[in-house]
């Protein structure tokens, strides 16, 4: 590649990025999703603790009484209730700081409100429920049900954060919806005054949506967003070829220097987390584990040492490579690669705008991934169901990940070193055109 | 006492960079306030700041930086080369000089 073409797609891809990253919507989810990671966190460390640890049939149920270890248990449910089971309403919450943050709104607080209070609005307060053995059902009343506010509503709360933020802001900052007061009125008075309609309007308005909803279609808020929206995007974007696609464009992004979150961030991983939260359910519930792909398992198995999983590259370096500059790069990434962050070799080497080291850079992730899949659909290995934080070192993090599977680290490993051999051909290349072009 | 703040992705790698950016400010025995964000965070980070520098991965916002802080400081991308091999030295110089001018 000359310089003026590099230049060329360089500004092509940048100009993607930029748009994509300036889009506020997009940037107030990805925004949001980083606000409530900790949360998510706090989940995977309580389902580790609860159902690896005090599991009463696991190893701990020869040390102290199982009947005891569930009683323990009830702290790590309490946390899941805090955490898993409204995650919905935390995404909506901090999807609407970040939409007024990123609109240089003001106020925050008052379309925080509307949006919680437009959440359960919009969501039944009843359940169904039939005592075993039983075939009536019986609907209860008052009740707030985690299924709406768990992870399978999620859409509902990014579209509800996003649809009410927007619209109170353009309310409130529409001068006929103001009251005015005249007189010796402290501001804050008038501020309260000057949202209060915004606020009725707003609310009214969902609630109306919502009724028209059920009495023309007999269908809730979340039955449309699930059947319209989450079902046919996520079969798309978590199933194997539109999972390993979307990941190789943030990857190839990454290979001309723009960071991989501007694909991914906004397109991928709602999805990804609405999994991983539908996997930790399901693993502290005893069901069936529901996805194979989802956000750890991208970390886990596609992120070791940083994007591309560019561990196996350094290791290459150290073991084959003839170049003491390269090597010397590589022992400076080597710290922040063991906690998965690829910057320093990805512009350090560089392997930005080096065609021979992009090639398996974007290759690398595809071919982990896929061994990854097909071992867990096949049993090899146990399921990601725990979100591990993304700066876990690999072969710690496939343990824990998978809720202590072993095996899950021996594969970490060998991908490791298989993919050592996958970007060792294209290492030897580059090394013989750069030595080239030195002479 | 110059503040210079460094925005990326999650505020990770720049991290690394900022260690040593003050490693060679104590060596040139500068007073220097410097500090890693996300780009989430830049809206409550960059008034204490009198330069942004901005990770190369996150070149891309660039404009929209410069829209956020109004042209009130400079904002500058950091050399790649600089910042792959956490350069501090380097890019230490280039953010104080740009600040003087």
């Amino acid at each position: 590649m000359n310089n003026s073409t590099k230049q060329g797609i360089a500004d092509r891809f940048a100009f993607v990025a930029q748009k994509l990253g300036a889009q506020i919507h997009l940037r107030s989810l990805r925004d949001a999703f980083a606000s409530i990671m900790p949360f998510m966190i706090l989940a995977g460390f309580m389902t580790l603790i609860n159902y690896v640890i005090l599991e009463p049939t696991g190893f701990m149920g020869n040390l102290v009484h199982p009947d005891t270890l569930t009683t323990w248990q009830s702290i790590g449910v309490s946390i899941a209730n805090g955490t898993l089971n409204i995650m919905t309403l935390l995404v909506a919450v901090a999807i609407s700081y970040h939409l007024c943050v990123n609109r240089g709104y003001k106020n925050v607080i008052a379309p925080i409100l509307v949006v919680l209070s437009t959440m359960i609005v919009v969501t039944p307060l009843t359940t169904t429920f039939s005592p075993e053995g039983s075939t009536e059902s019986f609907i209860i009343s008052n009740v707030i049900p985690v299924s709406y506010t768990s992870a399978s509503g999620m859409f509902v709360g990014i579209i509800v954060g996003l649809l009410a933020t927007d619209l109170f802001i353009k309310l409130s900052s529409n001068k006929k919806m103001q009251i005015n007061i005249s007189g010796n009125i402290p501001p804050a008075v008038i501020k309260s005054f000057n949202v209060l309609i915004p606020i009725m309007v707003n609310v009214i308005i969902f609630a109306v949506a919502s009724f028209l909803l059920n009495q023309l279609l007999n269908m809730d808020f979340n039955t449309l967003i699930s059947t319209i929206i989450t079902k046919p995007l996520s079969y798309v974007t978590t199933s194997l070829p539109g999972f390993l696609l979307i990941t190789s464009i943030a990857n190839l992004f990454f290979g001309f220097g723009i960071h991989q979150a501007v694909i991914s961030g906004a397109l991928l991983d709602p999805f990804l987390l609405q999994n991983m939260q539908d996997n930790m359910l399901a693993y502290a519930n005893h069901q069936e584990i529901p996805h194979i792909i989802n956000m750890a398992f991208k970390d886990t198995f596609a992120v070791m040492g940083g994007s591309g999983n560019t561990i196996s590259l350094l290791i290459a370096i150290f073991i084959f490579s003839r170049r003491k500059d390269y090597k010397d790069i590589s022992k400076m990434s080597l710290t922040p690669s063991i906690f998965n962050i690829s910057e320093p070799i990805i512009f350090g080497l560089p392997i930005v705008f080096n065609p021979m080291l992009i090639i398996p850079f974007v290759l690398a992730p595809i071919f982990s991934l896929t061994v990854a899949y097909f071992a867990t659909a096949v049993g090899l290995i146990n399921h990601v169901v725990v979100q591990t934080p993304w700066t876990t070192p690999p072969i710690i993090s496939g343990f824990l990940a998978t809720g202590g599977d072993w095996r899950a680290s021996v594969l970490q490993l060998l991908i490791i070193i298989i993919t050592v051999f996958i970007y060792l051909p294209f290492l030897k290349v580059d090394e013989r055109v750069s030595a080239m072009q030195h002479k | 006492m110059k503040n210079i703040l460094l925005v990326c992705n999650q505020g990770m790698s720049t991290s690394f960079l900022v260690e040593k950016m003050k490693q060679a400010a104590k060596e040139k025995s500068t007073e220097v306030n410097i500090w890693a964000v996300s780009d989430a965070e830049l809206h409550e980070n960059w008034e204490n700041a009198d330069i942004v520098l901005l990770g190369p991965q996150v070149g891309y916002l660039k404009s929209n930086t410069e829209k956020v802080v109004g042209n009130s400081i400079p904002v500058t991308v950091i050399d790649f080369v600089d910042y792959g091999r956490v350069n501090g030295a380097a890019v230490l110089k280039t953010a104080l000089e740009m600040i003087e001018e």
